[in-house]
């Protein structure tokens, strides 16, 4: 599904400088699994997934990412949308003057005619969108308001995931879904993934914590230090972590 | 008041503070000479309790040559409630040398809608003079799209108290034009609320102007006052030129304004677009957005669309030559 080989990125400063994040990175994840990313702050997670969603600030300066076989590195951010790759945000971006439901139906509609297939009818998308809320248990009423204006902590979380329900994608990157939510929210969004979870479809979870991993349970798990994946193992590897730390790592790792 | 709003012998310049971003004579060119035209006026009286069911619709042309002399006066009396929508359009090069004044009794209720059009050569220069009375509630919207030279200049006085009064404009500009708002709001009475909210966009190499200045004076405790002026640049050689003021005289007061000038952001652009939608349809949806919010205060649906509409093809065309 997902194959990236020897990325490395860097990011220009303020002073001007190209500063390396990602320092030869290698993750490979089949179809159908979930793979989870834990690692320090300032560890390269982020933008990680921010290069594969295809951000603009970063310049890729070697290697390769590709999705189902398909060059990401090339694609215009919507045209890896479109692909089937979705990014839940870190920090979900608000749009004032844009109310939830205009902003879904433009999505979906946008998505759907890349793929040349015909936009959802207005009653289609109503029942939609009817649908996936009432499984998140999200409101009525936030459809009406504008993109993640005003929402809390929690809400916003909520509707990253409400997005990728409703999208459908083939790849799907949750960058600290879990932070900030308390152990109910927590479950509504783990089962909304969970849900998702089919034999065509991966994730890559990126955490810092193994409760999010007690309710998404990967098959991989990847600890990330310095721009680079420094282990991999099985589920057991994040309870590890938890004793150690991440200093006990990336002390072996040095 | 004059019937002349501005006098041609004695035009401001901007050796004046309020016109420094705004040089009226040389836009005029030859049209300073042209003798004015007979006063054109419009007058709507409500009596007291009149209250206006339908929208009252006016228009003001614009015609090739002239000088015109226009008059448009309001007098809400007591309770009196109407919504009022005026229109500007015109052929060729003109000035319209304006004077308006609106006076709202105690309790009177208008909502004022101005859809500016004017023709791309045309002057238009505008002195408002507005006073209002105790519970008296005004709803102000003025859209800005046309003229080679336009100055909105507004002078509001609270004399009541409790009074509610909304000013909201969005200036759509390109070329070589320029919109000039400048607002004088003085509050003189307790318990007042005043709201500007304005929003522009140049394009080209547009000139947009907001002045706005909130005083507050001794005897107007618990004011409310806000202002806040947003623009966005389409284009490098568009610019901006905002200076809002406060003047509290006033110790239990709640008072902000705010001014911003960029261009879009990066971040809602890439939000967007990773939720396929194309790079020229993220930024369409986040310009509508931006103007919408400030159309959304026009409260009578069939006028709120129709602004809508208009701006969303000014916007659409100035997104696509941008391509
Ligand atoms: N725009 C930027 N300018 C400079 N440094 C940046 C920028 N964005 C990220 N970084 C740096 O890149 C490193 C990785 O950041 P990030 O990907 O957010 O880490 P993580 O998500 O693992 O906490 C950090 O050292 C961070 O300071
Ligand atoms: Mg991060």
């Amino acid at each position: 599904m997902i194959e990236i080989k020897d990325l490395h990125a860097s990011i220009e400063t303020d002073e001007g400088e190209a500063k390396e994040i990602i320092k030869g990175l290698n993750l490979s994840i089949p179809a159908g699994e979930v793979h989870a990313i834990m690692g320090p702050n300032g560890a390269g997670k982020s933008t990680l997934a921010y290069i594969l969603a295809g951000r603009d600030d970063y310049d890729v300066t070697g290697g390769m990412a590709t999705l189902d076989g398909q060059d990401l590195l090339d694609l215009a951010p919507e045209e890896r949308a479109a692909a089937g790759l979705f990014l839940a945000f870190q920090y979900p971006v608000e749009i004032p003057g844009v109310n939830m439901s205009m902003f879904l139906k433009t999505s979906i509609n946008a998505i759907r005619k890349q793929r040349g297939e015909d936009e959802l009818d207005a009653l289609g998308m109503l029942k939609l969108i009817k649908a996936k809320t009432k499984e998140l248990g999200i409101a009525d009423d936030m459809m009406k308001r504008a993109v993640n204006v005003g929402f809390s902590g929690g809400e916003k979380k909520r509707n990253e995931v409400l997005q990728m329900a409703m999208l459908e994608p083939k790849f799907c990157i949750l960058d600290e879904t879990d932070s900030g939510l308390d152990i109910d929210a927590l479950k509504i969004v783990a089962e909304g993934v969970n849900r998702l979870r089919a034999e065509n479809r991966s994730f890559l979870v990126i955490t810092h914590y193994q409760r999010l991993l007690d309710y998404i349970k990967p098959d991989v798990v990847h600890i990330m230090a310095d721009g680079k994946i420094i282990k991999s193992g099985g589920p057991e590897l994040a309870l590890e972590l938890e004793e150690k730390g991440y200093a006990g790592f990336i002390g072996k790792a040095a | 008041m004059s019937a002349l709003a501005l006098k041609p012998e004695n035009l401001p310049t901007p050796k004046d503070e309020d016109w420094k971003y705004t040089n009226l004579s040389r836009a005029l060119g030859d049209l300073k000479n042209v003798p004015a035209q007979d006063v054109q006026e419009i007058l709507i009286h409500k009596t007291s309790g009149e209250v206006c069911v339908k929208p009252e619709d006016i228009m003001w042309k614009g015609v090739e040559g002239q000088h015109q002399n226009l008059r448009l006066k309001i007098v809400l009396e007591k309770g009196a409630q109407l919504t009022l929508i005026e229109r500007h359009v015109g052929d060729g090069a003109y000035w319209k040398n304006m004077s308006t004044e609106i006076t709202l009794g105690a309790n009177a209720r208008l909502n004022h809608i101005r859809i500016q059009e004017d023709s791309a050569e045309s002057i238009q220069t505008n002195m408002v003079h507005i006073t209002m009375e105790r519970d008296a509630y005004l709803n102000s919207f003025s859209l800005n799209m046309g003229g080679k030279l336009t100055r909105h200049d507004i002078h509001m006085v609270l004399n009541g108290s409790n009074i509610d009064c909304s000013l909201n404009g969005v200036t759509l500009l390109k070329g070589n034009q320029h919109g000039d708002t400048t607002i004088l709001m003085e509050h003189t009475a307790p318990h007042c609320l005043s709201n500007q909210f304005y929003r522009t966009i140049l394009d080209d190499a547009a000139r947009g102007v907001f002045q706005g200045k909130v005083h507050v004076h001794q005897a107007a405790q618990k004011t409310d006052g806000y202002q806040l002026s947003n623009t966005l640049l389409l284009s490098p050689k568009a610019e901006m030129d905002t200076k809002p003021e406060l003047e509290i005289y006033a110790d239990d007061v709640k008072c902000s304004h705010g001014a911003t000038t960029g261009q879009l952001d990066e971040a809602p652009l890439f939000y967007l677009r990773s939720r396929g939608l194309s790079e020229a349809q993220a930024r369409m949806l986040l310009v509508q957005a931006f103007v919408d919010e400030v159309v959304d205060k026009v409260s009578d649906t069939a006028l709120h669309d129709e602004i809508k509409e208009k701006a969303g093809r000014w916007l659409e065309a100035a997104l696509k030559s941008d391509d």
